[in-house]
């Protein structure tokens, strides 16, 4: 381990952070800044979550965070695990994870099997794909989602068998419509504890006369076509687990995975929709951790330390080139001004202005997520945008607004100057790199409205304020 | 008649269960958090409802489901509660609810008629902050579990303070966010110490007598007790909130047994049901009882209808019939003790 950081080093963990976490804060830098990129690479890939607020602590004060049956409390509560941990980057992947296997409270109605699907995804997300892909075929939300439950020996439905091959895995262009059936054969009796009642609940959309019950998975061997198939030119008994090991050791999958990495990790890819008919923006890229997911065994862990480590994640022309999600600006954004110490009704507010930014968590606009990228930008949501951010970073009775310009003042030095003041704020928003033109603006604002020989927490909390409504706060 | 320092086993029978889920008022009930029960065998129960605001009241009901009238609604005016935490009965039959959002008590008449409020948010002696249990005490002074305080204020049903015992932290006589509080026959005070995993009995004067319980899963064992309540012949029960059941001790704290719940389709539910023949019809394949593949109590529950769902408190009827409000399952459990 080094002891000493060069400048590059310390502006790409920074990028690091703010790509597979939510931005560096304060304490996140400072943890940092005595290791090189490589090390802090694997401390984030392996870091385990020590800080969230405990459960018990939110389930007793929000108690609809115990039964979870309204998206607002759902969401809410996976709102303060990423605010709250101190290992961001496993929430990063289970955002990730929400894009790619979009499912929705929209039609499951109960908010608890989506936090039970959360939880797959936390325990699976960095593990290997087929152990991923099983767990996400035996998930409740998923089966329930995609109708499987519906998916009979004597008559199948096609709905997760076709979704599994498209969205999940391989990708549209590497199997035939034989392939689907065949596949959802494999998939047939694979449903949920007390089907027609729980199926018939989530039509109705109704709570009583006890509550949700949330969901669990169950294998009907009654109802499982254990016939020959053949599926992408093998042919055996087949079950759910076979299909998945064929899909796992299919190219097509970790090329088409290793893209939707790359598409949320380093740069805008095209919309999946078009993948089958252009090529990888960056076939490079996708080489390196095709080849990591197969010397690992599938790891989606290694195929991440292969990206974070390659010349296209480092690149400064990926920095700083990404638009920030609403999830990502909301999270951020109030991990920098201190997050939550304890249970609050803020979390409800907040996880709302994500939705009136674009993107309700758990309610994704289809089962392709959200395209993200420029769509996340409009009149309207720039400004909800803004407005938010402006209000969680110059809020004097937050604690860690406080703590932050306490930073500022101390980073700023005794007599600071307009620089120092600007440096200090951008630094502590998480080395945040603006344009010159913007650095020049930011200077001038603090030039002319703050008395820096005895600058108040109003001023500074009003430079920040600005900070993060510029065009570079914007991005991540 | 059995004491609670006998040998023999008693035994928790289950015996019926009361209500449905109701959230935009009427008959039913809503994340019930709290009961409180008149001597004539009156249940109110106090919804919480948070995300569904109409479900915001307090059910009048019976055990042999009887369904009176309901009082209170969601916000700030008189006779209104945003996050309700707890009833009781006055020995002026007046009804006192407790606010941990707005801090404050207010009081109704048997009727459910606004009489007064009062309380001041703060940590001054009779300022209150978070108050989450209330219990009158024999001689018609009030305790209220100030729970963001650490301590148990004695108050006069008007509010005036008289005296406090408690402060933040685990050994005897403090607390760690207290929640649910009971007296016995005796005029001891038993307080749910709820994040050190443990009831402590004091004396009437505050004077801490002993405690019970450590953390963990198995019988006997503590996972954040949300409330106590203790019969008349000693017999202490512990809402184990955390663990997800109700707990039996004799009053040497000597474990007797431990329920998860049993609960089923009470008449409300079934008028629900027969009034909703598809999902009647659907039912006729539910099996209640899964075996889960999971460990964790509060993921258990929430797989196993008949279980409890964050049991948060228990009272004892006039008939000795123990009464938990089974909150997440919108319902009442009922269970009497028996001894075998």
């Amino acid at each position: 381990m080094t002891t000493t950081q060069s400048r590059t080093d310390e502006l790409l963990i920074a990028h690091l952070l703010r790509r597979a976490g939510f931005g560096g804060t304060a304490a996140e830098l400072q943890k940092f800044s005595k290791i090189d990129y490589e090390d802090a690479v694997d401390q984030l890939l392996n870091a385990v979550d020590t800080t969230s607020l405990p459960q018990d602590l939110i389930r007793r004060y929000h108690i609809d965070q115990s039964d979870l049956r309204t998206r607002g409390s759902s969401a809410g509560n996976w709102l303060y695990r990423m605010v709250t941990t101190d290992a961001p980057f496993i929430e990063k992947m289970n955002l990730f994870w929400h894009r790619v296997f979009a499912t929705g409270q929209t039609k499951l109605i109960q908010g608890k099997a989506m936090s039970t699907h959360l939880d797959m995804l936390r325990a699976n997300g960095l593990g290997k794909f087929d152990d991923l892909l099983l767990a996400l075929s035996k998930d409740p939300a998923m089966i329930l989602w995609l109708d499987n439950q519906d998916n009979h020996k004597d008559s199948i439905n096609e709905n997760y068998g076709r979704e599994i091959l498209e969205l999940f895995s391989m990708g549209v262009g590497n199997y035939t419509e034989e392939d689907i059936k065949e596949c959802s054969r494999a998939f047939t009796g694979w449903t949920v504890e007390n089907t027609d009642y729980m199926a018939l609940k989530m039509r109705n959309n109704t709570m009583r006369p006890y509550g949700y019950v949330n969901w669990q998975f169950k294998f009907d061997p009654d109802d499982h076509d254990d016939g020959e198939k053949t599926f992408l030119g093998e042919t055996g008994n087949f079950n759910g687990e076979d299909v998945i090991a064929l899909i796992c050791k299919n190219p097509a999958t970790a090329g088409f995975i290793a893209r939707h990495l790359y598409h949320y990790f380093v740069a805008d890819e095209l919309p999946v929709p078009q993948w089958p008919h252009f090529p990888p923006i960056n076939a490079q890229a996708i080489e390196v951790m095709t080849h990591a997911y197969f010397e690992s065994g599938y790891s989606i862990k290694a195929m991440l330390r292969a990206l974070f480590l390659s010349d296209s994640f480092k690149s400064q022309s990926s920095w700083n080139a990404r638009v920030k999600s609403p999830i990502e600006l909301v999270v951020g954004t109030v991990r920098l001004a201190g997050g939550y110490d304890s249970p609050t009704s803020d979390v409800y507010a907040h996880i709302a202005a994500s939705g009136y930014m674009g993107q309700d968590i758990y309610a994704p606009p289809s089962v392709e997520g959200w395209m993200g990228g420029a769509d996340w930008i409009s009149t309207g949501s720039m400004v909800t945008r803004v407005n938010f951010a402006g209000e969680i970073v110059s809020n004097l009775e937050n604690n860690g607004v406080q703590e932050l310009i306490s930073t500022i003042r101390s980073t700023a030095g005794n007599s600071p100057t307009a620089d120092s003041l600007v440096n200090a704020s951008l630094v502590s928003l998480g080395k945040l790199q603006v344009s010159d033109g913007t650095l020049e603006g930011l200077v001038e604002f603090a030039a002319q409205n703050i008395e820096l020989s005895n600058p108040t927490d109003e001023a500074i909390a009003s430079l920040l304020q600005l900070i993060v409504s510029t065009r570079e706060y914007q991005f991540v | 008649m059995t004491t609670a320092n006998s040998q023999t086993k008693n035994k928790l029978n289950y015996v019926d269960t009361i209500g449905f889920g109701a959230d935009v008022g009427g008959r039913g009930f809503h994340i019930p958090v709290d009961l409180s029960i008149r001597p004539d065998g009156r249940i109110f129960a106090v919804n919480r409802s948070p995300m569904h605001r109409l479900g915001i009241r307090v059910g009048i009901c019976d055990v042999h489901h009887g369904w009176y009238h309901e009082f209170g609604s969601d916000g700030t005016g008189d006779g209104q509660f945003v996050s309700p935490t707890a009833i009781t009965h006055g020995p002026d039959d007046r009804v006192y609810i407790a606010d941990e959002e707005l801090n404050r008590i207010t009081v109704y008449n048997p009727d459910g008629k606004f009489i007064s409020k009062w309380g001041e948010q703060g940590s001054d002696p009779g300022q209150i902050s978070g108050p989450a249990g209330l219990k009158f005490t024999s001689n018609g002074d009030l305790l209220l579990v100030d729970h963001l305080n650490n301590r148990i204020q004695r108050l006069t049903s008007n509010g005036d303070y008289i005296s406090h015992f408690g402060s933040e932290g685990s050994g005897n006589g403090e607390f760690n966010l207290p929640w649910g509080i009971d007296t016995d026959a005796n005029d001891n005070i038993y307080v749910a110490d709820w994040r050190n995993d443990r009831i402590q009995r004091f004396a009437d004067d505050g004077t801490f007598i002993d405690q019970y319980g450590t953390s963990g899963r198995e019988e006997g064992k503590l996972d954040r007790p949300s409330d106590v309540a203790v019969d008349q012949d000693g017999f202490i029960y512990v809402a184990d909130w955390g663990n997800q059941r109700v707990q039996m001790f004799d009053s040497n704290w000597n474990f007797q047994q431990s329920i998860r719940g049993a609960a089923t389709v009470s008449p409300w539910a079934q008028e629900y049901l027969n009034a909703n023949a598809d999902e009647a019809e659907a039912r006729t394949r539910f099996n209640s009882f899964i075996e889960v593949d999971a460990t964790e109590p509060h993921e258990i529950s929430s797989r196993v209808e008949s279980y409890l769902w964050d049991p948060t408190a228990i009272e004892i009827d006039p008939e000795g019939r123990l009464i938990i409000t089974d909150s997440l399952r919108h319902r009442l459990q009922v269970y009497q003790r028996s001894t075998e």
